[in-house]
């Protein structure tokens, strides 16, 4: 009998119940079969129903993909939709509460499921909302999506046709809170009966260690997938190290997904040669769903998706007709431009941006054109702030040589950009607020994100703030921090009148702020230990702060360092002690 | 003239413009401050027109060459606020 796959047919209904729905990939053994998959939807329905009527949305924010994906299908067996926030920010969650009965999952005020049942078993319909997203580009506030259960399975059957799983396992280094993530991550694997790992695999040495658990060569009673399919996205692709073990990869790896920003070709190139797999990218968008797709190792030329229509005007701006929008019959323009080739297109890039400046209108588009022809300039990037009407910032990746490293360096840069600058355009237009990065800053799905630009250009709001700069985490407990001095730094403000120097307890307040939020140290300081501050740091200074976190019985020791270019300014270990969790209830 | 009344214009140019990537020691007194030099504009020109105003009671006509002449270096913004400063 062949399964049937159809996201309206929910084929977990009907799947053999030792069929392996997770799989351990740290241990390399199932994690949990569709009985007990089963059970876990039946857990939710339980505690869904001491909390409403059916018919309901629900907010639902889960890290553990298989609790996700067990809450979302109690969701929709029991005649109730998804809300899926972005993040769990707290004002994120906040802003959806009108939209939703509650909370399901592992945010403040979240339910959790109830005890294992056997689940009950509804009707999926074609136009019934399934979920409702949020875009999360990099203009303006998100935008609601609600995306019906007709449209969903309009893309799995493409993904499924183009791509077929085949009972590999679905490896996932993206938020299944995203479409991409949700359709590839999750319902994929699902309606296909391919077991997905039992978490999100966050780092490169995770990836090649899971790797290593796979059995290409399995005997037929073996339970381990063959091989795996990724479903990643730029950030981690640009950042895969060449000294793990990946020698076995090309051989367990059979099919490698990028999406939510388009790859660089460098590190299209970079993932092939190091991983053995060419990268299979999906163009597209929360509202669109994908578009069409391409392996640059082949083409970089985009192949629109089967069934979907793409056109461009006179303009060169994209239309697109698709079964997975809202209405299939109609064409409907998109933000880039294209330019057609045989058999598919190539983008262009987003249309004119446009803003006002100091009354002036301005393109954005041809500021981001003329810096990137500066010396040094990688890519460039020139937006209006919210903190600072009638003033542009700039966001620059320079090359590493390039990078100013103090105060000096920094205003001739600036000077020099300027200068570039003043040729073309009006001095009122000319950014005055400059962030000079070596890394383009994205999020996890490879966007510089509203969020992102934020935290870049935060200590203009707040002046005991470094300016943050990018970081890089090496796992979970280790990352290093790119921060600058800013010039007017209130701790620098007549300390001391002749040279101003960042006092030493304000270094350690910043390690311990960006260790809170970037390794998520949760303890209660307790006491410095052998801590030293051989060099004076400066308002311009350019730093790297290097954090490791070492979690123990009693809390954990954070070892920091803050160097720069003129040696080391500050390191030393602090200790922390564990303080008593608070459940929300 | 003082040397303590240039840092202070120095400081308030740099705070109610907020410069964030200039120091004081950076303004040089002689150099232009409108273009080139210190690059500020005529948006810059009008807000720190108000800061003069709030800070020492200086009224200037909004755009007048007796304005741009004060406005030419900070020597002679100094000297603008030394002699008509009420405040």
């Amino acid at each position: 009998m062949t399964r049937q796959m159809q996201l309206l047919g929910a084929p977990w209904r009907q799947a053999p119940s030792h069929d392996i729905v997770a799989w351990d990939a740290d241990r390399g053994a199932p994690a949990l079969d569709q009985a007990g998959f089963h059970q876990s939807i039946g857990a939710w329905q339980y505690r869904l129903d001491e909390l409403a009527p059916t018919g309901q949305s629900w907010l639902l924010y889960h890290r553990d993909p298989v609790a996700f994906a067990a809450a979302l299908i109690a969701l929709w067996e029991r005649g109730d939709s998804a809300v899926l926030p972005a993040d769990d920010r707290p004002e994120t969650l906040d802003a959806l509460s009108s939209l939703v009965t509650g909370r399901l999952g592992d945010v403040a005020q979240g339910h959790q499921a109830g005890a294992p049942q056997a689940p009950r078993w509804g009707h999926l319909c074609a136009d019934r909302v399934a979920v409702t997203l949020f875009t999360s580009g990099s203009t303006g506030a998100p935008k609601q999506l609600d995306k019906t259960f007709a449209q969903l399975d309009a893309e799995l059957s493409v993904h499924r046709t183009l791509w077929p799983l085949d009972g590999r396992l679905v490896i996932s280094q993206v938020s299944h809170q995203h479409i991409y993530g949700l359709l590839f991550a999750i319902l994929r694997p699902l309606c296909e009966g391919a077991p997905m790992a039992s978490r999100t695999c966050r780092y490169p040495e995770t990836l090649s260690a899971w790797l290593q658990h796979l059995c290409p060569s399995r005997e037929a009673s073996s339970q381990t997938p063959r091989s795996a399919v990724l479903i990643s996205a730029p950030p981690p692709l640009e950042r895969l190290p060449i000294e793990l073990d990946w020698q076995r990869a090309s051989e367990r790896l059979a099919r490698i997904h990028s999406s939510g920003a388009p790859l660089s070709a460098a590190a299209s190139a970079h993932a092939r040669a190091v991983l053995g797999v060419g990268v299979s990218e999906i163009y597209g968008s929360s509202e669109t769903g994908g578009i069409a797709w391409r392996d640059q190792q082949v083409s970089d030329h985009w192949t629109p998706l089967p069934g979907i229509e793409v056109r461009d005007d006179a303009e060169g701006r994209l239309w697109l007709r698709s079964p997975f929008l809202p209405d299939p019959g109609a064409w409907e323009c998109q933000a880039d431009r294209i330019a057609p080739v045989s058999g598919g297109f190539r983008l262009l890039g987003r249309r004119d941006r446009i803003a006002k400046v100091g009354g002036k209108r301005l393109s954005l588009s041809a500021m981001d054109h003329a810096l990137q022809t500066c010396h040094g300039v990688l890519q460039a990037r020139a937006l209006p702030l919210a903190a600072r009407d009638n003033r542009l910032g700039a966001i620059i990746q320079l090359r590493a040589e390039c990078v100013p490293y103090d105060h000096a360096a920094r205003r001739d840069l600036i000077q020099a950009l300027r200068n570039r600058l003043l040729s073309a355009f009006e001095p009122t237009v000319i950014p005055r607020y400059w962030r000079f990065v070596e890394a383009w800053p994205t999020n996890t799905q490879g966007k510089l994100s509203t969020e992102i630009v934020a935290q870049l250009f935060a200590d203009l709001k707040d002046r005991r703030l470094p300016r943050w700069l990018g970081s890089e985490a090496d796992d979970a407990q280790a990352c290093r921090i790119i921060l600058e001095v800013p010039e007017r730094l209130v701790y620098c403000q007549g300390h001391f009148p002749e040279q101003p120097v960042v006092p030493g307890v304000v270094m350690l307040q910043w390690a311990i702020d960006l260790a809170r939020r970037h390794l998520g140290v949760d303890g209660t300081f307790q006491r410095l230990e052998r801590v030293k501050f051989p060099q004076l740091l400066l308002p311009g200074d350019r730093v790297s702060l290097s954090l490791t976190w070492h979690p123990d019985s009693e809390g954990g020791r954070l070892a920091f360092d803050l160097s720069g270019r003129r040696g080391c300014h500050a390191y030393g270990r602090m200790r922390f002690a564990m303080t008593e969790v608070s459940h929300a209830s | 003239m003082t040397n303590a009344l240039e840092l202070e214009l120095k400081q308030l140019i740099i705070d109610t413009l907020e410069l964030e990537d200039v120091t004081p020691e950076d303004i040089d007194p002689d150099e232009p401050l409108f273009v080139e030099g210190l690059g500020l504009d005529s948006i810059d020109a009008l807000e720190l027109g108000l800061a003069l105003q709030k800070t020492y009671g200086i009224k200037l006509e909004a755009d007048s060459e007796e304005t741009r002449r004060h406005f030419a270096n900070l020597r002679s913004l100094a000297a603008l606020v030394e002699a008509r400063r009420v405040k």
